[in-house]
């Protein structure tokens, strides 16, 4: 009796395994929840390390890692990036051929908008990203467009994202098109990619914490608080986008298209699952 | 511990063996086991563990044979990258190719062509594999 009794609570738990890797999350316009999502995800990590306090995730790996911790602080004595943040604020401050400035083109003159972005834009029906903003500001006013990765537009977007150090990230999906970039975005977070066939979820949910020969990656879960980021790597500091197209190279991927629609909505679903995380940008990384 | 060796055997079975193996499963399979070039039986039938590209490349060496596998490479290299999927390894493969078709190596450029079809075959199957089970991945 005992055996038959162990044979149904085992058929019980298949079924249910079963029916949670048959995942009920929204994959529909319908059905897509952000909000629902974004708590799931919180709640996952929270599962996992429930030490660790939830404002803290804004320090990627260095919430998790007391001996990754340890280095980082060390490296932010002195941080790397202090010398992006004049620049930035210089560039920022310099007004185009036309008289006008980056202030004319962003609520607040630019201050303390780091939490809002990216947006769906009603008017460009698209998602707008800071740095997006930040070349259409310069094209509107006549000037060239620049790089999307590095240089001047990371100096300025750490500038700006400097001013608003401590801002809780509000990202809203205020209607139907919002919600289709939104599942564009999440579908693309959780695709298998590359010849390793690994998504970004591989890496920063399920692999979260895991050493990776001598690092270990950092969990989605306020993620792009911190950027733009001085990346050690790199020896200098770069975009969100800009780490997308390395992490994508590492799985063997082809990187897509920095600003690309892609990416942008990619940003757009990661940034609200980090909503309600205070800006913490620009960081430094290994 | 008895007791619970049929809790743990319904729980393994029910990810996998209860449903029938897919042919793509038992080729996959016999393929890790053994390599190419290797007979296998599915449902009665006779199978060899080679990807189609293979069997292309075993083809006799020959310019024409080298061109229309490349040309045949490229085309699904365009494939994968209209979908966004493309390897990144793929590029420098067919330029390899290329270049040995150029030297008259033309059982290199074959093999290298199929290398780079296959890579780029794999990568349509894994964008049309993620909007499927990419679900599967989220959190509940």
């Amino acid at each position: 009796m005992k055996i038959i009794t162990s044979w149904l609570a085992g058929a019980a738990l298949a079924l249910i395994a079963g029916m949670s890797s048959a995942a009920s999350t929204g994959n529909t316009i319908a059905t897509v929840d952000p909000e629902a999502d974004r708590l799931a995800l919180q709640a996952y990590f929270q599962k996992r390390f429930p030490e660790v306090e939830l404002a803290d995730y804004g320090n990627g790996i260095y919430a998790l890692d007391a001996a990754s911790r340890a280095q980082w602080e060390e490296l932010e004595e002195f941080p790397p990036y202090e010398f992006d943040i004049e620049e930035g604020e210089e560039l920022f401050n310099t007004p185009f051929a036309n008289g006008k400035s980056y202030a004319d083109c962003f609520e607040n003159g630019g201050i303390g908008v780091r939490q809002n972005f990216p947006y769906w834009s009603e008017q460009q029906d698209q998602v707008v990203t800071l740095e997006l903003a930040i070349n259409q500001c310069r094209t509107a006013n006549g000037e060239k467009k620049l790089g999307w990765k590095k240089g001047k537009i990371a100096q300025i977007s750490a500038y700006m994202a400097f001013t608003s150090a401590g801002e809780l990230i509000d990202i809203k999906v205020p209607n139907d098109k919002a919600k289709a970039a939104y599942l564009d975005g999440k579908a693309q977070f959780y695709s298998r990619r590359g010849q390793l066939n690994m998504s970004c979820a591989n890496c920063h949910l399920q692999g979260v914490n895991i050493p990776i020969r001598a690092d270990r990656t950092g969990p989605t879960l306020g993620h792009v608080t911190h950027f733009p980021v001085f990346r050690s790597k790199w020896g200098a500091l770069g975009t969100l986008h800009r780490r997308y197209g390395g992490c994508q190279n590492n799985v063997r991927g082809t990187a897509l298209k920095a600003q690309g629609e892609e990416y942008r909505n990619l940003e757009f679903f990661m940034s609200y699952m980090s909503n309600g995380l205070a800006v913490n940008g620009p960081g430094s990384r290994k | 511990m008895n007791k619970y060796l049929p809790l743990v055997a319904a729980l393994v079975l029910s990810s996998s063996t209860v449903a029938a193996q897919s042919f793509e499963d038992v080729f996959n399979a016999q393929r890790a086991l053994h390599g190419y070039g290797h007979a296998f039986t599915f449902e009665g039938e006779q199978y060899t563990t080679d990807h189609p590209e293979e069997l292309e490349a075993a083809a006799p060496a020959n310019a024409t044979n080298a061109k229309a596998l490349i040309a045949s490479a490229k085309a699904m290299h365009a494939e994968v990258k209209a979908v966004g999927y493309d390897w990144t390894l793929t590029k420098g493969i067919l330029k390899n190719a290329s270049k040995a078709l150029k030297a008259g190596d033309f059982q290199k450029a074959m093999n290298l062509a199929a290398q780079a079809k296959y890579h780029a075959r794999m990568g349509v199957a894994q964008y049309h594999n993620s909007k499927q089970s990419w679900l599967n991945m989220v959190p509940e």
